[in-house]
């Protein structure tokens, strides 16, 4: 008799919605969490004031150069001193690049992973997203197509909330929203710029998760609305965005099914060839090295994509000798991020005399993918949105002329208003860039380091490099003065934080690792709900269709769970 | 009467619903410092140097200025606890030419007149944020100064207004209707 109905691996972004998922449908459920738990009361620093950070609340350069290389370069500034305890130290938890190549692999070890620490932006993928690989013979073709997604996305978006806007826009379909973040003046005068400019283009609110318009369900698990306090990379004490730790856990704990066990590193997953399923998750005890086995009618994958890759590459047995579900040999292939690079920033004038009063939690405009939507002459496959927004420059930092009452005094005032935009564009599958295990160096707990290769290919360059010309010409469009740009200087891969692709779904056990249900071709017991299913990137930012695609495999998996199955 | 950060968190609670609040550990300890005393970082000139600049460029006006915030305090302890060797070199080679270039045009700028100060540092001010070079660390030192000063209770709240929990969103407010 199995000890747990179902095992999930990771408590992040899509773990946690796999467990409230598999708990509501009455399955005893064990979360394995690879890092310590996170106690909200105890470790959330959102409450901290200004002075009560030490060093303006920077992390010591020599610790930085310690402990933090990768992390710190990948995402500065959401690493300080009040929560760097959200992110892992590179020391203890050390990968290798390919000669050449260079990979950010940018986290957070503990409950709720990364969901504590993301941004927030949240779209859905559009019907185009699913057949695009088809169309134009690019890796594989997606096993599912939009429709069949519509209503996972409509009940998880229901459930976390998300601020936006309804646009109707096919390409970027509408989610179930409460009211967005409104525009500043500086923001609704470039869209309207915009719009009349370049038909087809859209300006509109980003869309973020967190509460404007808290529901009974969202209340009762003690969530509130965002306060406009921007703290967010420092934990929410009101919970108004979303984290797993903030609403899908605690719905999961309230079943009274969930069991939840931390400092659990799974080292591998047993393989019983008799029955073909999934037997066991072996796990190290992360503080003591103790190893136990836990075993479970369903495995779900949840640990990240590179993670949950690593885990298959490291489940050798006769019957699957380069890893678990491997026989496509696309595990740890096709590790796909979004690539940025294309950055502009001008400023906005005639908004002197206009201020703004709180501070927006996130994003402020998006202009969603019109690439080969709405546009179709362009140099290169797919498309990019751009994210960002208009805000007051202000005086921070003290980087204006002058000394006494006039200087101190200019900080009080908002001062120009700067526009930027930054391109996020989809990365075409290719398989030869993977992650990979090294055959003899060995992490402190003796599971293999593993090694990246990864680079961006001719499209993506050829993208980012007219996505430059594209937000010159927009903000040119909108009367921006002193436009500045990087000109395409492409993001590090992984340094969107939007790791895919790694154990790609798909029609053909020979090339793929998952059938359209998030479930292994070679041991039905076995689902991957974190983003190594994903067959292309799109160009969204990616964690609601985790979710969606999470409750989507949780339930269908209970359904067989109660058919027998499993 | 309440303290503003039990007033804060307070607040926090009643908006909210949280339990506790245990993070709130309290403010950053940084030594009270006078001018020419000692620091852990720095000698007793460079103390005096640091303080007459951040006087200068963030004086006492209707709200606390930099030495009433403590911010060559708060320096010397960047400087101790979170700048590496490097940064703390030249840091000091900063200081170094700074004064050096003050003097040259003041004579003594430690004891010149407030006119006098002001003069000389506005002029080097001046060059240092119209493409002047070798300034960099003056630009610098005066970074340190204004973000110190605003991530004081002192400089948040009396001088910036700062609020811990606006509680909404208005993206236009006109700058007439008050600050």
């Amino acid at each position: 008799m199995a000890d747990f109905d179902a095992i999930v691996v990771g408590s992040g972004m899509s773990g946690g919605m796999s467990a409230k998922e598999l708990t509501e449908r009455g399955l005893k459920v064990l979360v394995l969490e690879r890092g310590p738990e996170i106690v909200p009361e105890r470790d959330y620093t959102d409450q901290l004031a200004p002075w009560q950070s030490p060093n303006l609340d920077n992390v010591p350069q020599d610790e930085i150069r310690q402990h933090y290389p990768k992390q710190y370069g990948g995402v500065a500034y959401a690493i300080k001193e009040s929560t760097k305890h959200f992110w892992v130290k590179d020391d203890e938890h050390p990968y290798e690049e390919a000669d050449g190549t260079n990979y950010d692999w940018l986290r957070g070890y503990h409950t709720a992973g990364r969901s504590i620490m993301w941004s927030r932006q949240t779209y859905r993928m559009g019907p185009q997203d699913f057949t695009a690989n088809k169309e134009e013979g690019v890796g594989v073709d997606w096993p599912v197509r939009y429709e069949e997604i519509v209503p996972w996305y409509e009940k998880v978006e229901t459930f976390i909330g998300i601020a936006g806007s309804e646009e109707g826009l096919s390409q970027l379909p509408d989610s179930v929203f409460q009211p967005a973040f409104e525009l500043t003046d500086a923001e609704k005068s470039f869209k309207q710029k915009i719009e009349t400019t370049f038909n087809g283009r859209n300006v509109i609110p980003a869309r973020i998760a967190h509460l404007t318009d808290a529901t009974e369900e969202q209340r009762s698990l003690g969530r509130s609305n965002c306060q406009s306090r921007n703290r967010c990379h420092h934990g929410c004490t009101f919970k108004a965005y979303f984290s797993s730790l903030n609403a899908t856990l605690p719905a999961a704990e309230r079943t009274g099914n969930l069991t939840i066990i931390h400092n659990a590193i799974v080292k591998g997953l047993d393989y019983d060839p008799a029955s073909n399923r999934v037997s066991g998750v072996q796990v190290i005890d992360a503080e003591t090295n103790e190893r136990r086995t836990y075993t479970s009618k369903v495995v779900f994958l949840n640990a990240s994509a590179i993670a949950s890759a690593i885990i298959l590459l490291q489940s050798k047995s006769e019957a699957f000798p380069t890893g678990l579900a491997n026989r496509s040999d696309q595990v740890g292939r096709n590790l796909m991020d979004h690539v940025s690079g294309a950055g502009v920033a001008g400023i906005m004038t005639g908004f002197d005399d206009k201020t703004v009063f709180g501070r927006r939690p996130s994003g402020g405009i998006y202009i969603p993918r019109y690439a080969n939507v709405t546009e179709n002459d362009k140099p290169y496959k797919r498309g990019f949105g751009f994210q960002g927004g208009a805000r007051p420059l202000g005086n921070a930092g003290g980087q204006i002329a002058g000394i006494g009452r006039d200087f101190k005094e200019a900080h009080k005032r908002p001062g120009p208003w700067r526009f930027s935009v930054l391109a996020f564009g989809e990365q075409l599958p290719n398989p030869d860039n993977r992650v990979t295990l090294h055959a003899s160096r060995r992490d402190r707990w003796g599971n293999p380091v593993p090694i990246f290769n990864v680079t961006y290919g001719e499209n993506e360059r050829i993208m980012q490099r007219e996505a430059v010309k594209d937000a010159k010409a927009m903000m040119e469009a909108a009367g921006c003065i002193n436009i500045t740009s990087n000109d395409a200087n492409l993001s590090k891969p992984g340094n969107r934080i939007h790791e895919m692709g790694s154990a790609r779904m798909g029609r053909d056990p020979a090339t793929s690792v998952l059938n359209g249900w998030c479930q292994a071709h070679d041991a039905p017991n076995l689902f991957i709900t974190d983003g190594a299913f994903m067959t292309s990137s799109a160009c969204q930012n990616p964690s609601l269709s985790y979710m969606a695609f999470s409750a989507r495999a949780a339930n269908y998996a209970a359904d067989l769970i109660a058919e027998g199955a499993l | 009467m309440k303290t503003r950060r039990e007033f804060l968190q307070g607040l926090i609670v009643s908006v909210g619903g949280a339990t506790a609040l245990s993070a709130c550990s309290g403010a950053a300890t940084i030594a009270a410092t006078a001018p020419g005393q000692r620091g852990r970082f720095y000698t007793g000139n460079e103390m005096a140097l640091v303080s007459r600049i951040s006087d200068l460029i963030i004086p006492r006006t209707e709200t606390p200025g930099a030495l009433d915030a403590n911010v060559p305090g708060y320096l010397d302890g960047l400087m101790t606890d979170w700048a590496s060797d490097e940064t703390r070199s030249n840091h000091r080679e900063a200081l170094q030419l700074i004064a050096a270039r003050l003097d040259a045009a003041s004579g003594d700028f430690l004891s010149a007149n407030e006119d006098t100060s002001i003069r000389v540092l506005s002029e080097l001010d001046s060059i240092a944020f119209s493409g002047g070079s070798g300034l960099g660390g003056y630009r610098s030192l005066k970074g340190y100064i204004t973000q110190a000063y605003f991530a004081t209770e002192e400089g948040a709240m009396e001088e910036l207004k700062w609020v811990a929990v606006p509680g909404r969103w208005d993206p236009s407010v006109d700058i007439t209707a008050g600050d």
